[in-house]
């Protein structure tokens, strides 16, 4: 499938695809509870004092003891907030009584809890059943997240690799009597499994240091080797998510490494993750292709691509320490680069498979007009989301007759408020691209060259 | 016009190209050794082997060959930094501060070569051997600048018509800086950079365990132009510190080590020798005992490797490392358990090889003393690291150890260990852990794991501490940005990289001058 793709009929491409998307997109249609969300996202969103005010208040939340210790901690950091809302000024009143705090506690608890709910499918993987199935129904397969309190002990990072063990069966006994869905199911490679954990090499090792990444590959190989025989026992996906750019090098060497011992080379179906904010990601997947060019396995090699969810961490991290930072700083790079990278990707199969993580329209777009020029089935590429954040264009990808996986974390409010402070960040940032859809940008404006 | 100050980036050490070069300059280094360091006054240096030091993690390797400075020597190089203050002392702000910058310019071109060679000579492991060679940059850069800035624009007067008021800062003299070995770089030239930018002359006594990076930065601030009877190099043991603290001609005492070091140099210098014409000024910094509090609602996923890194990196051997945490019973299970686990897995091995969290103490009396305090824990209290470390048999190994449950007037809990033991204490409650935080005699660093901004702003008023770090680890602080040095017996209040430590190395004096003539304002 190897071959160059005509500019122009790429643009072209991307103004159908991406057209056919918008249409299938849902129009207004909103839950009462999702609007309220909506809401105080979007007053989150105008006001930079009350956004980290109620991130902070949203950080703290499982680590108060009680409704009056959260709603000390609320008012606490709303006291930062010069000019208030009104509906501020109100909860700061109500915490000037222990009844007004117990109220404002519970309602500020619901809130943070239902918002967890939108991103967060269960708290085990069991609870978690419904979600998967009814997504299945709906045309969409998932991959499974388990949330987590940070790996700092060998014991926590046992425990998670049992947690990861365990979810691969009962996402095995889940999918087991689904029917069958071809386009999820299989591509022009061959079948591809329907249980699909994402694991974090974090989580597997207390021992990953930036400047001596062979410290952590030692102490992770021998909890993701454990999986890897699971997940290939179940015919299970295993896929590595990828994290800071301080751990990067380590997790991918690792990936390599372990996918190239022979007693994996029949399975389990696994995947890695490029990120393409990252400047020297062209090298790095060049450096992935040129391996799996001479790797030869049963299944091929999964690369999902995503612009990458750390880059406050990492443009921090940079302007702290005085280097230069790791990620393009300017959006309209990183959009380019994994544009560039898409078609990189979609050049390499089969020697790869291909998903395309992204809720930008014109990403999307582009990765599916690509596929069409190159002469690939739909199935042949696939497209992620976020559960909670992403559900609108997986929609409209499932209708549109696109392949959409839906990336599920699991876990309970204490793991999992870290993900949702990032995802909350996500949807209240200007520069996102939901919420300049939500704001009404005009089509044309978002299909257009970054 | 110099451009306006900032940190010297650390080595991006997360890229294996930038951890292959410190190797390669190790390997270098270690084929140069043993190095030879003279003592050093004016053109003259006396070559010697009166003084060795060594590997601590492996002593059989000896790292340099010094000469140390006889009570003679001592005198002859005060006299000639009387000698040459005058000259240096009248050179103007911006040439002294274009020597320093000129050294900077060369450290940064060694910067390889002299984390090396703090890596050998004190253990210290390559992450904070490089941080070291940048905050010595930072100290010649920032200092530089200050200085600049004092001469130029010192503070303005009340001026009214007919007199003209002017304040200025005028050298003091002769500085004598008395040096550490656990920051064999910065903290030495930090104190001699900012007697040199401020127009004083300096003699450098360095550690006796680290002569070898003492001479590397002699030689540097000579190479970019301060003169040989501004900066003179005199290693020796103790009685080479003792002899200047109580010379009538030394005028300035920078002293960073321990505490009874510390309080001796301040009541010597505290008796004016006969014939003495001025009152010795010392600036001390003198170590802590160092608490991190943690509040019910901290992120225990911050706080742990938090506390971690503040208490053992570089085995415990920084005047801020923490070296008690006292947590709310509400979380000190969880918080104890998941230390315990994240200590076991520390790697406790040779400096120079990447990922060693713990690296052997500087010298065997060291390593008897962490011993000591081990053992009291265990008999006194309960020992929470369960894990037998593996650690090389050469070498002064100290294994990571977390105590608790120890009696209220233990000396874990009173004591500076300056090695990788930590005590832990429950308290019922963030007032509670405050109320034995104000008991201690040290005041230099403090940490706090909250969430709620009400109780930081409440632990910052009850802090006695100089530096109070919210919600990240306590070690680490940066010219410029965290201005470092503590309170009550750590020190006398200096802010070392802060915008007022020069004002330390001057004498102000005020000039007014009548400008009235025969009734007339002129």
């Amino acid at each position: 499938m190897v071959g160059v793709v005509d500019e122009a009929a790429v643009e072209a491409g991307i103004r159908q695809a991406g057209g056919e998307l918008a249409a299938a997109l849902p129009q207004g249609a909103r839950g009462p509870m999702r609007a309220l969300d909506d809401r105080a996202m979007d007053f989150a969103s105008q006001d930079a004092e009350l956004r980290a005010a109620l991130f902070r208040f949203v950080d703290v939340v499982p680590a108060c003891r009680s409704l009056d210790d959260l709603a000390r901690h609320l008012t606490g950091f709303l006291d930062d907030v010069e000019d208030p809302p009104q509906p501020i000024g109100i909860a700061m009143r109500m915490g000037d009584s222990r009844a007004g705090r117990a109220a404002l506690g519970a309602a500020a608890a619901a809130g943070v809890r239902r918002m967890a709910h939108r991103f967060i499918v269960g708290q085990t993987p069991r609870e978690a059943h419904g979600v998967l199935r009814g997504l299945w129904d709906d045309g969409v397969a998932a991959s499974v997240d388990l949330l987590g309190e940070a790996t700092v002990t060998a014991d926590e990072a046992d425990r998670y690799a049992a947690r990861c063990a365990s979810a691969l069966d009962d996402l095995a006994a889940v999918y087991a009597p689904l029917p069958e869905r071809p386009l999820l199911e299989r591509d022009s490679a061959g079948p591809t499994p329907r249980v699909n954990l994402s694991v974090k090499v974090s989580a597997l090792t207390p021992l990953l240091r930036p400047d001596a990444p062979e410290l952590g590959k030692r102490d992770a190989a021998v909890r993701l080797r454990g999986l890897l025989r699971r997940a290939r026992e179940l015919g299970a996906h295993l896929h590595i998510d990828i994290e800071s750019f301080d751990s990067r090098e380590a997790v991918t060497e690792l990936v390599l490494e372990l996918l190239g011992e022979e007693e994996f080379r029949d399975g389990p179906s696994t995947g890695l993750v490029v990120q393409a904010y990252l400047r020297d990601s062209p090298a790095l997947l060049e450096r992935i292709l040129a391996w799996a060019a001479t790797d030869r396995r049963r299944f091929p090699l999964t690369i999902r691509l995503v612009k990458g969810a750390y880059w406050d961490h990492e443009v921090v991290e940079a302007r702290q320490h005085g280097w230069e930072a790791p990620v393009f700083e300017v959006k309209a790079q990183s959009d380019r680069n994994f544009e560039a990278l898409t078609t990189t990707l979609l050049g390499a199969r089969p020697r790869v498979r291909v998903a395309i993580a992204s809720h930008n329209l014109r990403s999307v777009a582009n990765a599916i007009a690509v596929n069409r020029l190159l002469g690939g089935a739909p199935a042949d590429v696939e497209f992620q989301v976020l559960r909670g954040l992403g559900d609108d264009l997986q929609g409209a990808l499932a209708a549109s007759g696109q392949r959409v996986r839906a990336y599920c974390p699991v876990g309970d409010l204490v793991a999992g408020m870290a993900y949702l402070v990032r995802r909350l960040l996500e949807n209240t940032s200007n520069e996102s691209f939901l919420a300049e859809q939500a704001a009404g940008v005009p089509l044309d404006e978002l299909l257009a060259a970054p | 016009m110099i451009a306006p100050f900032r940190n010297e980036p650390v080595l991006e050490l997360r890229r294996s190209p930038q951890r292959d070069a410190l190797l390669e300059a190790l390997g270098a280094l270690d084929s140069d050794l043993p190095l030879r360091v003279p003592v050093w006054i004016g053109d003259e240096p006396r070559m010697g082997d009166e003084l060795t030091s060594t590997d601590p993690g492996d002593p059989e390797r000896v790292v340099a060959v010094s000469a140390a400075a006889t009570p003679a020597e001592v005198e002859h190089a005060v006299a000639r930094a009387v000698e040459g203050a005058p000259a240096w002392a009248a050179t103007p702000a911006d040439a002294r501060a274009g020597a320093l910058l000129r050294a900077a310019a060369i450290l940064r071109e060694r910067r390889h070569r002299l984390a090396a060679l703090a890596v050998r000579e004190c253990a210290k492991p390559w992450a904070e051997a490089d941080a070291d060679v940048c905050e010595a940059i930072d100290f010649l850069e920032y200092y530089a600048r200050g200085a600049i800035a004092l001469e130029q624009a010192p503070p303005g007067l009340l001026q009214l018509p007919g007199e003209r008021n002017t304040l200025a800062y005028r050298p003091r003299g002769v500085v004598a800086v008395i040096a550490p070995w656990n920051f064999p770089l910065a903290i030495p030239l930090g104190m001699a950079a900012a007697g040199l930018a401020t127009g004083n002359t300096v003699i450098l006594k360095p550690a006796e365990q680290a002569p070898g990076c003492a001479l590397e930065l002699v030689r540097a601030l000579r190479e970019g132009g301060v003169p040989g009877d501004a900066i003179a190099l005199l290693p020796g043991e103790g009685e080479v510190g003792a002899a200047l603290v109580r010379h009538r001609d030394v005028a300035t005492v920078a002293f960073t080590g321990s505490v009874a070091v510390g309080l001796d140099i301040l009541a010597a210098a505290a008796r004016v020798p006969a014939g003495g014409r001025h009152l010795t000024r010392v600036v001390a910094e003198m170590g802590g005992k160092n608490c991190v509090i943690v509040d019910a609602d901290a992120d225990l996923d911050d706080a742990v490797p938090g506390i971690v890194r503040s208490a053992f990196d570089f085995a415990g051997q920084k005047c801020s490392a923490a070296s008690r945490v006292l947590v709310h019973e509400a979380v000190a299970d969880a918080l104890i358990t998941r230390l315990a686990g994240a200590v076991d897995v520390l790697v406790v091995g040779q400096a120079d090889t990447f990922g060693t969290a713990v690296p052997p103490v500087i010298e065997h009396a060291a390593q008897e003393r962490v011993e000591r305090y081990a053992e009291l824990g265990a008999r006194t209290g309960r020992v929470l690291t369960a894990r037998a470390f593996d650690v090389p048999s050469a070498g002064w190994f100290c294994p990571p150890t977390v105590a608790c449950d120890l009696p209220g007037d233990s000396a874990l809990l009173h004591e500076e260990i300056f090695g990788p033991v930590l005590a832990v204490e429950r308290v019922p409650n963030v007032d509670a852990a405050c109320d034995r935080v104000a008991e201690l005699a040290f005041a230099l660093t403090g940490g706090l794991y909250c969430r709620n901004p009400r109780t930081v702003d409440h632990v910052v008023q009850r802090s006695p501490v100089g530096n109070l770090y919210v919600n990240r680890p306590i070690t680490g602080a940066m010219v410029g940005r965290q201005p470092f040095g503590g309170n009550r017996l750590s020190g006398t209040g200096s802010k070392a990289g802060g915008p007022d430590y020069l004002l330390h190395f001057v004498e102000p004096q005020v000039v007014t001058e009548n400008t009235v003539r025969h009734g007339l304002v002129v």
